[in-house]
C-alpha cells in the first residue's frame, strides 16, 4: 500500500493541485492520496461545518460520540467552499499522516 | 448552537376534511407564532429559484403557549398484564446477544428494578462490562468477568430468600481457548429488595420512564419462582418448556410470537403478556439460529430473539397544540404550518410539512405530483455524516455538516434513518413520521423533499394545474388512486416502494396511465408499511444493493409483513420493467448535459423535442451540480426488463470518476468501477409506450429538476419537460 511520504516533492505537488482545484478534476495520483485522507469513520477527525448556509464555513470536529457538542474552530471563518475544503485538506494531512502539510 | 423550535403532524397526508393535529415544542418561554402556507420552493441557495410561499389564512393562524416536549428515545418490553412478580425465591434467565457492552452505562436485561427509589431487582451488565444483579440498596453483585460484544450468553440471576443467596453467571454459547465459558459469583443479600416498579426487559424503571437500555438481542426470558440449578437452568432455553421444570415457570416470553406487532407474549400459561415500545427489530435470529432456514415464517423457533437500541423512536408521543381541519377549498398542494418564536437573537421558525389531496376519487388536474413519503421517511433525521465510515470515500467531499446535521448529532434521540446505525453499529430497520423530521423541510439540502419543491416550483411557474398524492395514499388505495389522472409525475428520488405502491404504478402504467419519472434510482429498494401502526416503514438491507449497512445473515426478511426485502431487482421487479431505466451510478461532485441520440429522431418522439435543436446540448446548466444528469442516474438494460421498443432519446456519458458504479452490477471487484472507465456509468433518459395507450418518460438523473428553473425557466430541459407534460396530460392514446 503507498504511503504519503511528507518529506517528497510529489507530495507537495498533490497538495498544491488540491489547493488549486479543491473540487477536481483530480489526477490519479491526488484521488489515491484523498482516498487514503479519507479513508473511515469521520468522528474525531477535522471536518468542515457550514456555520451559514452556502455562505460561511469553519472546522470543525465531531466529538466521540453522538449527544455531545460538535467542536466548532473559532480560529479561521471561510466564505469559500474551497477555502474551507483546502483547510480541512491541510488537517487532514496532519491527522493521517502525522507531520504538517508541506504546503501552506 | 441555538435551540430549535420542533414540532411534527400525525398525518403527512390529508384530504379535505381530515383533522391534521399539530404537534410543538417551543424552547423560548412565553407564546409561539404558527400560521399556514402553501410551499412553492423551498431552494433558498443562491443559484436557485428562491424559497417561495403563499400565506393561506387558516383556523390554525394564531398564537399558542410554548411548552417543551420531550422526546423519550430507547426501545424496551414492558409487562403490561398485571403488577409481577411478588416471589419469595426466583430466577431469572435469558439468552443475550449484547452489542454495545462498554458503553459506560448500566444495561438493563430484565427486572422490577426502579432506578429512582433503589428498589427492585435487575439482571443487567454493569458499566464495567461484566454481568451484575442488583437488588434494593444491596450492592451489586457481579461475575467481575468481561463480556464479549456480539456473542451469545445464557444470563441468570438465581434467588433464594431462606438463605439470602444470589447467584448470577452466564455460560457463553461460544467458547474460546483460555477464557472460562461459564462463570458465576454468589453473594448474601442483607438488605430487603423492595417492591420495584414495572417489570421491564431490556430496560429499568426511573420512576414512570425507562433507563438503562439495553443494546442487543435478548431471546427467550424467563422468570421461575423457585431458586434454580445451573442444569436446570439450561434445561428452560427452549420452548416448548420442559414438562418437569414447567410447573415452576412464572412466564416465558416467546419473542416469535406476534412478530408483526408490539405485543409480546408469556407462553408460560399465566398471562403475563407485555408489549414493546418505541419498536425494536423483530424478526431477528436467535441464539438458536443455524442457516436451516432463513424466513422466520417457516421456522419461528429460530426467530425469539428481539433486538433492542438505545436509540430507537417510534412515536416522540407529543400532546397536540392546534387542530387544521384541512377545508375543502384548500386546494391540492404542499403545505406547511410555520411556527416561529422570537430570540433575543431574532427568530427561530419551522415550516412542517404535509400534503393536501383532493377530495377522495377526485381530480381536479388531470396531472398528479407522487410525493415520495416513504422516500422520504427511509431518509429521516439521517445521519450518514457519523454513521458511514465510507461516507468521504463515497461523496469525494471532506464531511460537511449542515446546521440541520450538527443539531441531530448534539441532540440524541431524534431517532435514525434507514441509511443510519444504531449506536451499537447494527442497522436501522425502521423510520416513522411520528417525530420532528429536520431534513424533510423547505430551506434545508437539496435532496428528497426539497429537491422535490423544484418540481412545485416549476409547475407553479408554468402555470400547470396539479393535484398531490403521497406514496401513503398509494400504498393504502393502490390504483384506485391514480385513475383519475392522465399522467402522474414522481419526486426526483423515489427510491422506496412496497409492493403495494409497486403494484399499482404498474397497473396504472399499464391500464394507459402516462408516467413521467422524474429523477433517478427509484423503485429500488423494497420496503413494508406496517399494517397497524401508523407512520412507520421497515426495511432490509438484504443481499445486494447499495447499501448504508447489512442485514445480518437470516434477516432479510421483514417483521412487518414477512416479505424478503432488499433490492426490487432481487425480488424479480428490477424498475427496469417500470420505467425503463435502473440505478447505475452516483457522484456528488458534479452533473454532466444529456446528449441526443439519433433515436430522439423517431417521430414517435418528435412531441418531446420541439423547439429543441437536433444537435442541442441538454442541460449544462442547473442548481443541483451544475448539469441536468447527474447526483445519482440511470440507465436502461434490456436484460433487466428495459422494454425493447424504449428509446433512448438522450443519454450523458461524460462523467467523472468521482461516479460510482452500483455495486449490485459488480459480480467480482475490479478496478475499472468509476464514470471514468466504467461505460455502465451512463444515464439514459428514455421514452416508451405502454399497453392501452400509455406511456412512460424517464429522466434517469436526480438533478434533472435543478434545471428547470435556469434562466428564468427559458431552457432546454424545461422545454423538453413541458412538452412531455402536455402530450401526457393529451388524452389522445400513444
Ligand atoms: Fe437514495
Amino acid at each position: 500500500m503507498i504511503k504519503i511520504d511528507p518529506q517528497s516533492a510529489q507530495s507537495a505537488a498533490l497538495a498544491t493541485q488540491f489547493k488549486a482545484a479543491p473540487f477536481g478534476p483530480y489526477s490519479a495520483d491526488l484521488q489515491k492520496l484523498l482516498q487514503l485522507l479519507r479513508w473511515g469513520f469521520v468522528r474525531g477527525r477535522t471536518i468542515i461545518i457550514c456555520t451559514k448556509p452556502y455562505k460561511e464555513w469553519r472546522l470543525g470536529r465531531m466529538a466521540p460520540r453522538r449527544g455531545l457538542p460538535v467542536e466548532v474552530s473559532e480560529r479561521e471563518v471561510f466564505t469559500d467552499y474551497g477555502a474551507a475544503a483546502w483547510a480541512c485538506f491541510r488537517a487532514r494531512w496532519q491527522e493521517v499522516v502525522g507531520q504538517p502539510c508541506p504546503v501552506k | 448552537m441555538s435551540e430549535r423550535i420542533l414540532g411534527y403532524s400525525d398525518r403527512l397526508s390529508a384530504l379535505p376534511g381530515d383533522a391534521v393535529n399539530f404537534k410543538i415544542s417551543a424552547p423560548m418561554p412565553g407564546k409561539f407564532k404558527a400560521r399556514l402556507v402553501r410551499l412553492i420552493c423551498g431552494d433558498d441557495s443562491p443559484e436557485g429559484p428562491g424559497f417561495k410561499s403563499k400565506n393561506v389564512d387558516s383556523e390554525i393562524d394564531g398564537t399558542y403557549p410554548a411548552r417543551h416536549q420531550p422526546i423519550l428515545a430507547g426501545s424496551y418490553m414492558w409487562v403490561t398484564a398485571r403488577q409481577p412478580f411478588d416471589l419469595p425465591n426466583f430466577t431469572v434467565q435469558a439468552m443475550i446477544w449484547p452489542t454495545l457492552p462498554g458503553n459506560g452505562k448500566p444495561q438493563a436485561i430484565l427486572g422490577n428494578y426502579d432506578a429512582a427509589n433503589g428498589s427492585g431487582y435487575a439482571l443487567y451488565i454493569d458499566e464495567l462490562v461484566c454481568l451484575a444483579f442488583r437488588a434494593g440498596k444491596n450492592p451489586p453483585v457481579s461475575t467481575g468477568v468481561k463480556m464479549l460484544a456480539r456473542h451469545w450468553y445464557e444470563v441468570y440471576a438465581v434467588y433464594d430468600s431462606g438463605t439470602g443467596r444470589v447467584v448470577v453467571g452466564h455460560n457463553m454459547m461460544l467458547t474460546y481457548h483460555g477464557m472460562p465459558g461459564s462463570v458465576s459469583e454468589t453473594q448474601m443479600l442483607a438488605e430487603p429488595m423492595g417492591e420495584g416498579g414495572r417489570f421491564l426487559i431490556a430496560a429499568w424503571n426511573d420512576d414512570k420512564f425507562a433507563s438503562a437500555h439495553f443494546n442487543g438481542k435478548i431471546d427467550g426470558p424467563r422468570v421461575s419462582g423457585r431458586a434454580l440449578k445451573p442444569a436446570e437452568i439450561e434445561r428452560l432455553r427452549d420452548l416448548p418448556l420442559d414438562v418437569e421444570l414447567a410447573q415452576y415457570v412464572v412466564a416465558a416470553w416467546d419473542f416469535s410470537r406476534g412478530m408483526s406487532t408490539v405485543k409480546v407474549t408469556d407462553v408460560s400459561g399465566n398471562r403475563y403478556h407485555g408489549r414493546s415500545i418505541n419498536l425494536p427489530t423483530r424478526a431477528m435470529t436467535g441464539w438458536n439460529w443455524d442457516s436451516s432456514d432463513f424466513n422466520w415464517q417457516s421456522k419461528p423457533e429460530h426467530y425469539g430473539a428481539i433486538h433492542f437500541h438505545d436509540d430507537d423512536l417510534y412515536d416522540c408521543g407529543w400532546r397536540t397544540d392546534f387542530t387544521l381541519t384541512v377545508p375543502a377549498d384548500l386546494g391540492s398542494g404542499v403545505y406547511c404550518v410555520h411556527v416561529w418564536q422570537k430570540t433575543p437573537e431574532g427568530k427561530i421558525e419551522d415550516y412542517i410539512p404535509f400534503f393536501v389531496r383532493p377530495a377522495r376519487g377526485t381530480a381536479t388536474a388531470p396531472l398528479a405530483l407522487l410525493i415520495p413519503t416513504a422516500s422520504y421517511l427511509a431518509y429521516a433525521n439521517q445521519q450518514m455524516i457519523s454513521s458511514w465510515w465510507f461516507d468521504e470515500l463515497s461523496s469525494c467531499k471532506f464531511a460537511t455538516m449542515s446546521s440541520v446535521d450538527q443539531y441531530l448529532e448534539e441532540h440524541e434521540g431524534f431517532g435514525l434513518s434507514v441509511y443510519d446505525e444504531h449506536s451499537d453499529g447494527s442497522g436501522v430497520c425502521y423510520s416513522s413520521h411520528l417525530r420532528p423530521i429536520l431534513n424533510m423541510r423547505p430551506k434545508t439540502d437539496l435532496w428528497q423533499f426539497n429537491a422535490d419543491t423544484h418540481l412545485t416550483d416549476w409547475l407553479e411557474k408554468k402555470k400547470i394545474p396539479y393535484d398531490v398524492i403521497t406514496d401513503d395514499d398509494l400504498h393504502a388505495e393502490g390504483v384506485d388512486c391514480l385513475r383519475p389522472y392522465r399522467c402522474v409525475m414522481t419526486g426526483t428520488h423515489p427510491e422506496y416502494y412496497s409492493k403495494a405502491m409497486l403494484d399499482a404504478l404498474q397497473a396504472y402504467t399499464n391500464g394507459g396511465g402516462r408516467l413521467m419519472y422524474m429523477g433517478a434510482n427509484g423503485f429500488y429498494w423494497r420496503i413494508a408499511y406496517h399494517a397497524g401502526l401508523p407512520g412507520v416503514i421497515e426495511h432490509r438491507r438484504a443481499e445486494d444493493g447499495m447499501r448504508a449497512w447489512f442485514s445480518e445473515s437470516g434477516e432479510y426478511f421483514m417483521s412487518f409483513t414477512g416479505e424478503m426485502s432488499g433490492l426490487w431487482a432481487r425480488n424479480g421487479r428490477p424498475p427496469n420493467m417500470l420505467v425503463g431505466n435502473a440505478f447505475a451510478a452516483q457522484g456528488f461532485v458534479e452533473s454532466v448535459p444529456y446528449h441526443r441520440t439519433p433515436e430522439s429522431q423517431d417521430p414517435r418522439v418528435s412531441f418531446m423535442f420541439e423547439g429543441i435543436g437536433a444537435d442541442e446540448v441538454i442541460g449544462d446548466f442547473g442548481t443541483v451540480g451544475g448539469g441536468a444528469a447527474g447526483w445519482e442516474i440511470d440507465r436502461a438494460d434490456t436484460r433487466l426488463g428495459t422494454p425493447p421498443h424504449a428509446l433512448i432519446v438522450a443519454a450523458a456519458t461524460d462523467f467523472p470518476d468521482s461516479y460510482h458504479w452500483v455495486n449490485e452490477e459488480m459480480n467480482h471487484t475490479h478496478s475499472a468501477v468509476n464514470g471514468d472507465t466504467n461505460p455502465r456509468v451512463r444515464c439514459d433518459m428514455m421514452f416508451f409506450e405502454t399497453p392501452n395507450g400509455g406511456a412512460v418518460f424517464s429522466t434517469g438523473s436526480i438533478s434533472y429538476g435543478g434545471s428547470l428553473a435556469h434562466d428564468g425557466y427559458k431552457n432546454n430541459v424545461s422545454r423538453l419537460t413541458e412538452n412531455v407534460v402536455k402530450r401526457f396530460v393529451d388524452p389522445t392514446p400513444f
